[in-house]
Parts: C-alpha cells; sequence; structure tokens
C-alpha cells in the first residue's frame, strides 16, 4: 500500500487563526464551566452523559424489580417514587410506562450519544488529527450547554404532575398526542439536544476536513477518525426530519393541528374534537428516518475506539483499512434507506416493505465486513490482554450476537411474530450495551492516563470486565427466549398474558443480573476517582501507540502540541520490520533524520 | 395460569396454516446465526490463545490477502440473496398481500381500543350493519345502527373471538382511538392496528382450541392487560355459534 | 467575551420550562396539591357551619317510579374472569334500578338554587367510591369541591379510573393491585362527573361535585334527606342518569320538614 513507503506529502493544512489564550490566566468560570478548549468540553460531556447513563440505569432498575416480582413494594425507595409513578410503594403501569419512555430517551440521546460523540469525538479528535482544538471552539461550547439545559429539561419532567413522557422513547401518535404534559416538555428538550447535536455536528464536520496535520491525508486518519466523521454526517442529515417532527408534534398538542391525527378519534367514549386529515404513520416515517442513522450513530464511535485499541493491542496494523473505511462509509449510506424496516407491520404495501427488506439485509454486509476485518487483525498479532484491550476484544463477539439477531428481524417475513417482542429488546441492547457501552467504557481506561496523567487499576480494571460481562449477558440473553415465546414489549406486568407465564422466571434472571450489573460499576467508579487523585503517573505514551495523540504531554496542555505535528506515515505502523521498537509513530521523522 | 399447553419455552402451539412457514424461516435463520457465530467464535478463540503475546515473537507486519476478507461476507451476501427470493418476497406476499375472496371465507371486523377489542361478525346474513360515530356509547361501543336491517342479526363480542376450522377468515383491523397491534401468537399472527385505516389481514385456524390474543404496541396504561381469546371451533360447532349467538344478542336488545 | 451571551440563553430556556410546565396537553391530571387551592379546609362542617341550627329546616320525600320497570342488560364480563364470577346469576347494568316499593334508587337530590351567595366549610372527611365486581359503589355520590374523594380497589384485578369533568381537571390514573387506595378532589361544582374504567368499559359511576353540602342519594328505599337548611325557598333538582332531571320548588320556615315527591316514568 502506498501510505507506508511514500515520503510526506505536501499538503499543509492552511494556517488556524489562534486565538490568544495560552498564556493569560482565566478566571475558574472561563477555565471549566465556560470553556472553549474542546479537552473541558469533552470532560464536561463525559461527565454529564456518565450521570445520565447512571439515571437512566437506575430508571431501569426500578421497572426491573416490578417485572420480576409484579405488584410487590419496592424496596428502600418505593416510598420516594412520585405520586403519579408509584402508590403505596407500588409501581403504576403508568409509572412503568414513564420510566420506560424516559429510560430509553435518556441513554440514548442524553448518554450514549454525548459520551460517544460529545466526549470521545471532542476530546480525542483533534488531538488524532493534530490540531489545537476544534475548527469552531465556541460553537462547541454552545453545543455542550444547549445540550445540558435539553438534559436538565427532560429530568424536571419528573416533577410535574402528570409525570414524565410515557408514550415510549418513539412518541408514537395518537398516544403521545393524548398523553399529559411530560410529554410537551420531552418534545421541547428534545429540540434542544438535536439542536446541540446540529452544531456538534458541523463542527465536526470541519475540522476533521480542515484541520489536519501537515501529512495527515485521509487515508492516513486513524479508523477512529473516520468514524467521528461519519458519524456527524449522519447526525448532520437524520436530525433536521425529527426536529420538524417534534415541532409538528407540539403542535398537534398545543395548536389544534392535525398533522398526526385522523378525524373521528374516540378517546374513552369521547369524539377527539380535531380537524382530522391527518395520520399517526407520518410521525413514523420522520421519527425513523432519524432513528434509524441515531442507531448507527450510537454504534460507530464505539467501533472506532475498539480498532484503535485492537491494532495498539495486536501490535500490528489493522487489516484492511480500506476495506474498513469503505464499510463505514457505505454503512452511513445505508442506514438512510432502511428505516421503514422498524414500521414492517403498519399496513406498508409490500413493494415498500420489500424494499425494506433488500437494503436491511444489505447493510448486514458492511457490518460483516467491519467485523471480518477486526477478527482478521488478531491473526499474527501479538497480543496484549489489558483491561482496554479485554474490553475491545469482548465488543467482537457481543456484538457478533446483537448483528446476528437483527436478522429475523430484518427478514420481514419472521419479523411478523418477533416484531415487539423482547427478540427484539434483546437484540438492540446487545448492539446498544454488549457492544458500543463495552467498547466506551474500555476507551476510559485507555484514554485516562492521556487526560489525567494518571494510571487506571488494571486488576480492580479486570474485575470491573469480568463483572460487567457476566451481568450484560445475564440481564439481556434471557430476552431472546421470552422473545421466542412471544413476549410483548413494555408490559407492566407480563404475567397477565397466558402465553407470557411459563417464561416469567426469566424476568428474575434478568432482574438478579442487573444488581450484578448495578455492583460491576463500583470498582469502576471507585478506581475512577481514587486514580484520578491518587493513581500512579502516566507516561506520555504508556501503551507505546503510533496515533498523534499520544505524541503530546499527559494531559495536554491548552493547544495541545507544543509545536504543530507533521505525519510520515499510517496510523497502525505497528512492529515494522527493521525498526528498533514495535511501534512506529505517526509523526516521528523516518530513519535517517532521527535516533 | 394456562391450561391449555400451548405456549412453553420456545415458540408456541402452531394453529394457522401458514405459522409453520414463519417458524422454518425464524429456525432456518437462528441456525444460520448460530453456525456463524460459533465459526467465527472458533476463529477467535484460537487467534486470542495462539498470538498472544509472547517476548520472543513479535507481531505479523505485512498484510495477507486482501480477497479472503471477502468470505465470510460472501457467504452472508449468498444466503440473504437466497432468503429474500425464495422466502422473504414470496411468503410475505402470501400472508400479507392475497386476500382470499370473501366469499369463501369468514369476515370479522376488529376495532381496538383502550383496552379492549371489539369484534363485530356480520351474522348469518352476511352483512355488516352501518356504524354510525354518533351512535357510539357505553353500551354500543361500536356505534352499531341496530335500527339498520342488515345490522339486526350482528353479533358484537368483547375480548373474544370464534373462528372456525379449516376456512380461512378475513379481518378488517383498525382502532378507535391510538394504534394497537392485534397480535395472536399461536396463528404467528400481528399487525398494527391504526385509527383512521381498516387494515385487512387472512388468517385460516388448523387447530381447535383457544389461542390468547395480546396487543403487541404500547397503547396507555392499560396495554399490559388487553388481552382476548380466539376460540377455533369446527365449521359446524361455528355455524351453530354464529346462530345461537346471534338471536342471544337480538333477544336481549329487545327485552 | 462571549459569556454574557449565555445568561440571556439560560433564562430564555428556564422561562421556557416555566411555560410549557404551566401549558397542559389534552387531558391534564391533577394531584392532590394542585387542587387544594380551592376551598380553605376546617376541622369539622358544623363547627364554623354558618347557619343557625336553632332555625335549621329539613326537605325530606320519595322518588317513585310509575310504568313497566325495563329489564338491565346482560354484562358479558368473560373478559374479566374472576369477576363475572362473582355474580352466580350474571351480572347486568344498573342504569335504572327500581325498588320493590315502587321507587327509583340511585337518584341525586340536591339544592338546586336557594342558597344565596352563602359559603360552606369544605369538609375534611373523604367519600369513598369503592370497585367491588368491577363495579363502582356508590353508584352515584355527592360530594364537595375540593373536599377528598378517596378510591379505593377491592378487586383483585387492576382497574382505572377515568373521570371526565367539564370543570375541573380531569385524571386517568390505575390501581393494579388489590387495596390500593388514592385521593383526588374536584376543584368546581358539576353535574355530573361521569368516571369509568378504560380497562373495563361497563363500569360506570357519577359524580356530583356541589359547593354545599345538601344532597342525598335515593337507596333501596328511594327516599332522600336534605337536613339543616336554613329557612328560604329553595329549588330542588332530582337527577337520574336515565330519565334526566326534574326539579320542584319549595318554601321551608324555621324549623320546619317539608316532604315533596319526583316521579319519574320511562318515555314510551
Amino acid at each position: 500500500m502506498s501510505d507506508r513507503t511514500n515520503p510526506e506529502t505536501t499538503r499543509v493544512a492552511p494556517p488556524v487563526e489562534v486565538h490568544e489564550v495560552e498564556e493569560h490566566k482565566l478566571g475558574f468560570i472561563r477555565r471549566w464551566i465556560f470553556s472553549l478548549d474542546h479537552k473541558v468540553i469533552g470532560l464536561q460531556y463525559m461527565f454529564t452523559a456518565l450521570f445520565f447513563l447512571f439515571a437512566g440505569f437506575c430508571m431501569i432498575l426500578i421497572m426491573r424489580w416490578q417485572l420480576a416480582f409484579p405488584g410487590k413494594v419496592i424496596p428502600l425507595i418505593g416510598r420516594w417514587l412520585p405520586e403519579a409513578m408509584a402508590s403505596g410503594g407500588i409501581l403504576l403501569p403508568e409509572g412503568y410506562n414513564m420510566l420506560g419512555a424516559m429510560h430509553g430517551t435518556i441513554m440514548v440521546f442524553l448518554g450514549i450519544v454525548p459520551l460517544g460523540v460529545g466526549f470521545y469525538g471532542n476530546y480525542i479528535v483533534p488531538l488524532q488529527i493534530g490540531a489545537r482544538d476544534m475548527a469552531f471552539p465556541r460553537w462547541n461550547m454552545l453545543s455542550y450547554w444547549i445540550y445540558f439545559v435539553g438534559g436538565v429539561l427532560m429530568l424536571s419532567s419528573f416533577l410535574l404532575p402528570g409525570g414524565p413522557a410515557q408514550s415510549g422513547w418513539t412518541s408514537y401518535p395518537p398516544l403521545s398526542i393524548i398523553a399529559t404534559s411530560g410529554q410537551t416538555v420531552w418534545l421541547v428538550a428534545m429540540i434542544f439536544i438535536i439542536t446541540s447535536s446540529l452544531l456538534g455536528s458541523i463542527n465536526f464536520i470541519t475540522t476533521i476536513l480542515n484541520l489536519r496535520a501537515a501529512g495527515l491525508t485521509l487515508m492516513r486518519m486513524p479508523i477512529f477518525v473516520w468514524t467521528q466523521f461519519v458519524t456527524a454526517v449522519l447526525l448532520l442529515l437524520a436530525f433536521p426530519p425529527l426536529e420538524i417532527a417534534a415541532i409538528f408534534q407540539l403542535m398537534d398538542r398545543l395548536a389544534g393541528t392535525s398533522f398526526y391525527l385522523p378525524a373521528g378519534l374516540i378517546i374513552s367514549d369521547q369524539i377527539l374534537e380535531v380537524s382530522g386529515g391527518g395520520l399517526a404513520i407520518l410521525w413514523q416515517h420522520l421519527f425513523w428516518f432519524l432513528a434509524h442513522p441515531e442507531v448507527y450513530v450510537l454504534l460507530l464511535p464505539a467501533m472506532g475506539i475498539v480498532c484503535e485499541i485492537i491494532a495498539n493491542g495486536t501490535r500490528k496494523p489493522l487489516f484492511g483499512y480500506k476495506e474498513l473505511v469503505g464499510s463505514f462509509i457505505f454503512l452511513g449510506v445505508m442506514s438512510f434507506l432502511v428505516w421503514a424496516h422498524h414500521m414492517f407491520l403498519t399496513g406498508m404495501k409490500p413493494a415498500l416493505s420489500n424494499f425494506f427488506l433488500i437494503t436491511t439485509l444489505i447493510i448486514s454486509i458492511p457490518s460483516v465486513m467491519i467485523l471480518t476485518c477486526l477478527l482478521w487483525s488478531l491473526k499474527g498479532g501479538s497480543i496484549r490482554f489489558t483491561v482496554p484491550m479485554m474490553f475491545s476484544l469482548a465488543f467482537l463477539p457481543l456484538f457478533g450476537i446483537g448483528g446476528l439477531t437483527g436478522l429475523p428481524l430484518g427478514v420481514h417475513v419472521t419479523d411478523i411474530y418477533l416484531h415487539d417482542t423482547y427478540y427484539v429488546i434483546g437484540h438492540f441492547h446487545y448492539v446498544v450495551v454488549t457492544g458500543s457501552l463495552i467498547a466506551l467504557m474500555g476507551g476510559i481506561y485507555f484514554w485516562f492516563p492521556k487526560m489525567f496523567g494518571k494510571m487506571m487499576n488494571s486488576t480492580w480494571g479486570k474485575v470491573h470486565f469480568w463483572l460487567t460481562l457476566i451481568g450484560m449477558n445475564g440481564v439481556f440473553f434471557p430476552m431472546f427466549i421470552q422473545g421466542l415465546a412471544g413476549v410483548q414489549r413494555r408490559l407492566y406486568d407480563p404475567t397477565v398474558q397466558v402465553h407470557n407465564v411459563m417464561v416469567q422466571p426469566l424476568n428474575v434472571v434478568s432482574t438478579v443480573s442487573s444488581w450484578i450489573l448495578l455492583l460491576a460499576q463500583i470498582p469502576f467508579i471507585l478506581n475512577f476517582f481514587i486514580s484520578l487523585f491518587w493513581g500512579k503517573k502516566a507516561k506520555e505514551n504508556p501503551w507505546e501507540a503510533t496515533t498523534l495523540e499520544w505524541a503530546c504531554p499527559s494531559p495536554p496542555p491548552h493547544g495541545n502540541f507544543a509545536k504543530d505535528p507533521v505525519v510520515y506515515r499510517g496510523p497502525y505502523e505497528y512492529s515494522v520490520p527493521g525498526h528498533k521498537t514495535d511501534w512506529f509513530p505517526q509523526n516521528e521523522p523516518d530513519a535517517e533524520s532521527s535516533t | 395460569m394456562d391450561t391449555t399447553g400451548n405456549y412453553g419455552w420456545w415458540l408456541p402451539v402452531q394453529a394457522s396454516s401458514y405459522a409453520q412457514t414463519i417458524d422454518t424461516g425464524i429456525n432456518v435463520i437462528q441456525f444460520a446465526m448460530l453456525l456463524m457465530f460459533v465459526l467465527w467464535g472458533i476463529f477467535f478463540t484460537w487467534c486470542l490463545f495462539r498470538f498472544r503475546a509472547r517476548t520472543a515473537r513479535r507481531a505479523v507486519y505485512k498484510e495477507p490477502a486482501h480477497w479472503k476478507s471477502w468470505i465470510p461476507d460472501g457467504l452472508v451476501l449468498a444466503f440473504e440473496i437466497l432468503l429474500i427470493a425464495l422466502y422473504g418476497i414470496p411468503v410475505w406476499s402470501r400472508i400479507m398481500q392475497t386476500l382470499p375472496n370473501e366469499k369463501d371465507a369468514n369476515v370479522v371486523r376488529v376495532v381496538a381500543e383502550q383496552f379492549a377489542w371489539n369484534v363485530h361478525y356480520p351474522g348469518p346474513d352476511g352483512q355488516f350493519g352501518n356504524t354510525e360515530l354518533s351512535l357510539i356509547s357505553k353500551s354500543n361501543r361500536l356505534g352499531l345502527d341496530r335500527t339498520d336491517p342488515k345490522g339486526k342479526d350482528d353479533i358484537v363480542l368483547w375480548n373474544q373471538m370464534f373462528l372456525p376450522l379449516g376456512k380461512p377468515t378475513i379481518l378488517h383491523l383498525t382502532s378507535k382511538d391510538v394504534i394497537h397491534s392485534f397480535f395472536v401468537p399461536a396463528f404467528r399472527m400481528k399487525q398494527d392496528m391504526v385509527p383512521g385505516l381498516v387494515i385487512q389481514r387472512w388468517v385460516e385456524p388448523t387447530r381447535v382450541g383457544k389461542y390468547e390474543i395480546g396487543c403487541a404496541q404500547l397503547c396507555g396504561l392499560g396495554h399490559y392487560k388487553m388481552r382476548g381469546d380466539v376460540f377455533v371451533q369446527t365449521q359446524e360447532e361455528f355455524d351453530r355459534w354464529l346462530v345461537e349467538k346471534s338471536r342471544e344478542q337480538r333477544e336481549e336488545r329487545e327485552e | 467575551m462571549k459569556l454574557q451571551k449565555n445568561i440571556p440563553l439560560v433564562l430564555f430556556v428556564f422561562a421556557v420550562n416555566s411555560l410549557v410546565m404551566g401549558c397542559g396537553g389534552k387531558e391534564e391530571p391533577s394531584t392532590q396539591g394542585a387542587e387544594s387551592e380551592g376551598k380553605k379546609e376546617t376541622t369539622t362542617s358544623e363547627a364554623t357551619s354558618p347557619v343557625d341550627m336553632a332555625t335549621a329546616a329539613t326537605i325530606n320525600g320519595k322518588v317513585l317510579f310509575e310504568g313497566t320497570t325495563p329489564k338491565m342488560k346482560k354484562i358479558d364480563m368473560a373478559a374479566e374472569v374472576t369477576c363475572q364470577q362473582m355474580y352466580p346469576e350474571g351480572p347486568r347494568t344498573e342504569n335504572v334500578l327500581v325498588n320493590e316499593n315502587g321507587t327509583l334508587r340511585n337518584v341525586f337530590v340536591y339544592v338546586k338554587e336557594g342558597l344565596g351567595d352563602m359559603e360552606f366549610p369544605t369538609p375534611k372527611e373523604s367519600v369513598l367510591l369503592d370497585q367491588k365486581g368491577c363495579r363502582y359503589y356508590p353508584h352515584v355520590i355527592g360530594i364537595q369541591a375540593g373536599q377528598p374523594l378517596k378510591i379505593r380497589n377491592s378487586d383483585p384485578v387492576a382497574h382505572n379510573i377515568h373521570p371526565k369533568p367539564k370543570n375541573s381537571k380531569s385524571f386517568n390514573i390505575s390501581q393494579p393491585v388489590q387495596g390500593m387506595e388514592t385521593t383526588k378532589k374536584f376543584s368546581k361544582p358539576e353535574i355530573m362527573v361521569p368516571v369509568s374504567c378504560d380497562i373495563h368499559s361497563w363500569m360506570s359511576a357519577y359524580v356530583a361535585v356541589l359547593d354545599h353540602p345538601y344532597h342525598s342519594t335515593t337507596g333501596t328505599e328511594g327516599t332522600f334527606e336534605l337536613k339543616s337548611l336554613p329557612p328560604g325557598e329553595y329549588v330542588i333538582e332530582a337527577w337520574h342518569e336515565e330519565y334526566g332531571s326534574q326539579t320542584q320548588t319549595i318554601q321551608v320556615g324555621e324549623g320546619e320538614t317539608k316532604e315533596i315527591n319526583f316521579t319519574f316514568k320511562p318515555e314510551t
């Protein structure tokens, strides 16, 4: 491949207006609260997103209690739940639906995406491309604060007398239109969150295209940067329809319009006074047009992290760099063409459903390619089982399960039976939790030394890893069995339906596993904070990695690099024959000009 | 408590003419998934052992041939093309698109609401009575116009459906309020019921018995309670039931 | 620097938040807290009642039924076997219940006019609405605006309580477990607020919300009594869910007890 042997290219990024903040001291607020530094903003995203992930997790813990022990008083916190959600410490059906809708919303929009893109993207991308900061630091800061306000708004809906949104994270009308005021707050909060993502995506695209260091051609970029780039394009193109759809729903709720409401609806024996003429399915199309690319937004940053860590951990270049890049781009394009596989049972014409069947099966091809390349990268390697590597390795088979279980759902005939069952819940949690989240966790162990200048304790990291693995699989694997038995989604008390009774014990298995999963995070949280203050001091490049973020101090100062780096080779030059060490950093000049 | 024995730890009993086809699809696809996972898993585990770091040996820098990386994709693509062409498209067309002739079939209307199914039979005359929005009340949930001669023999049931064995029934599915979904696990039948649309689906029961109806689309706080039963009877039993029930409901109205 | 730009944004957002929390969706449930801005509660009705007990009068009487008693329709409770089993002879609707003595049950009799602008303290004792055998007990209730309505589920099945008031905020809550009790209030007077269960749509009750305590519902004897009335002229209304309302005007002097009767008959 030409990239590795060519001398440095002559392409140099145009000089950027450097804002004059390096030298003078900033006050606390400007340094840590309203900072323009991508690293501070990245850390703000990290802490906020981890908080929301934990909040979403607590919500599902409450739901899981009800699922395993229907109608029983929730221990410890039952009496503290708001009146709209629980009575006498027992969760109410409307409370279950509220937690369900909020769990999904918070995990997807306030947890995983801000972690994967807001934190990892913001922190690592400028470093990996050798830039001093993002292209638009003020937009970056605004992006974070708009997300923060959207998140606060979302959580504040729990205080409403009618409780928060309760129509699923999918908010299908007409149910969402007749729902209590929590749904209005959900819609407004989503507008904030979407705006934040749109600002961010423009920032990422501009930064990656324009601010790369000299010699860093597109095909020398780390795969992580490629995945962030594709993710940003997905966000930019997919979110606007949802923002408009949300505004339409707000108008149907508050302004008497009927975008989604047909005439003649009878709600609880009373005719709904609406102008009519709308269609409930319209929302579904607009929602899923975003929400399908959204799941690739959840996935791609995590896959990028896995690529980085596996290249580093196997001490050899990743197999199939070009295939990987091509697959990620193809995946991004296809992700816009599959959305109605979420709608196979809405009464679509067969021509449409067959089209989406074909596109959905086509989209499995790049995913298979990516996994193949990553698996093949292990062959011939010299695998170091560090904590980040363990998380990244675990990603491979577990994401495999997630991806494979998408197959009977993507084939519309078998989806007739499996749609809206626990099979779907198992499928997407395997992809997002045992897939994305595992990789995101691994990334924290990997880049912690760079961000904080300290090493995390690896023994406790391994404890966290194994307990988390057991917990996650214990929660989600039984769901495939439940799904095959026909257990539907979003059931407050599954045992009311006769066909669910036999597999009810699996709910207990999942619930107990969720407690293991909760406990498993304790070593992680303690490890994080203890290492932050008292951890072993980290070298500049403790993992002996080749990419540019390891070529600056740990933690990097404002402006990142003392001198703008120059790149001479590809991102994964490990075990180069003849080189004295088994890693050849991207910015290290060739042998004849260095020792 | 399930006294029917129709439901266990795997797929439920097969009670309709297309249940077997859907089950075959599920089983074949899952077998293929398992195969792929096991093969990949073996390779994965082998690599972890074979290529773990040892001081004497360095990793291999040179890239092996790239065409091999297309093998898994090639196999997956071939499998999927067969799946689409031989299974997906034809079976979907048969189950979802091709309705039996109305004169050879039983016809039933199902109107979902929060939180029950209203099941409407045209009765022995085979014609549905008119329904009017303005007639909808607590005791007349479909707004059936009982003065309409066609509607005099109609049967309206609540969360129950009676179907004849071996004869296709066409269901006209809609909703009064929000989106529901008509799901009979034993039939492998599921169809969203969208207010403002009437969607037609057919089913041919192949087994006498009692089969559960569940709601498969979140419809509010009573979603979990929204259940019913389909009773599949022999054709003779069904014909007797139809006449008797129609008479019974008519007499009750005239009391 | 650009810090100043962010404060207005944050303030705007909180303003939007407060605005949004104030607006409602199509159905807005209430809590105890939201409703208690009505009348100030006192310890007992009599303690600060404006009525002088020395001169208080009484209006009582019967509600008669004339004509053939209509047969009540059967309710198909097959969907809820647990409740169906509680009715050995099969459950029937209860919109017209005629007592053995020819009187009509579940007629709500109350003072419609005549109290002027007298204000009555809101009682603190709650009125019970129970759910048993997939029915509401009692079928017709009178309650004062702001008075607590205690709703209990005595059934081993889930119920959902969905009243549809026009003047007060409505609510839609469920009680999935036997023994659950929830207390709600209606803030404004209204005749009548229908109550139903979305899971068992045959269930029906009526709640009359008044701003005074002078109401009575006829029971198995068909009689009603309005006690402790200040002397004066009153319009008394009798309401029945099937046969509508009838009014009569009557004058009572100090300490007097007067009797009036209402007669309902089915339209032919």
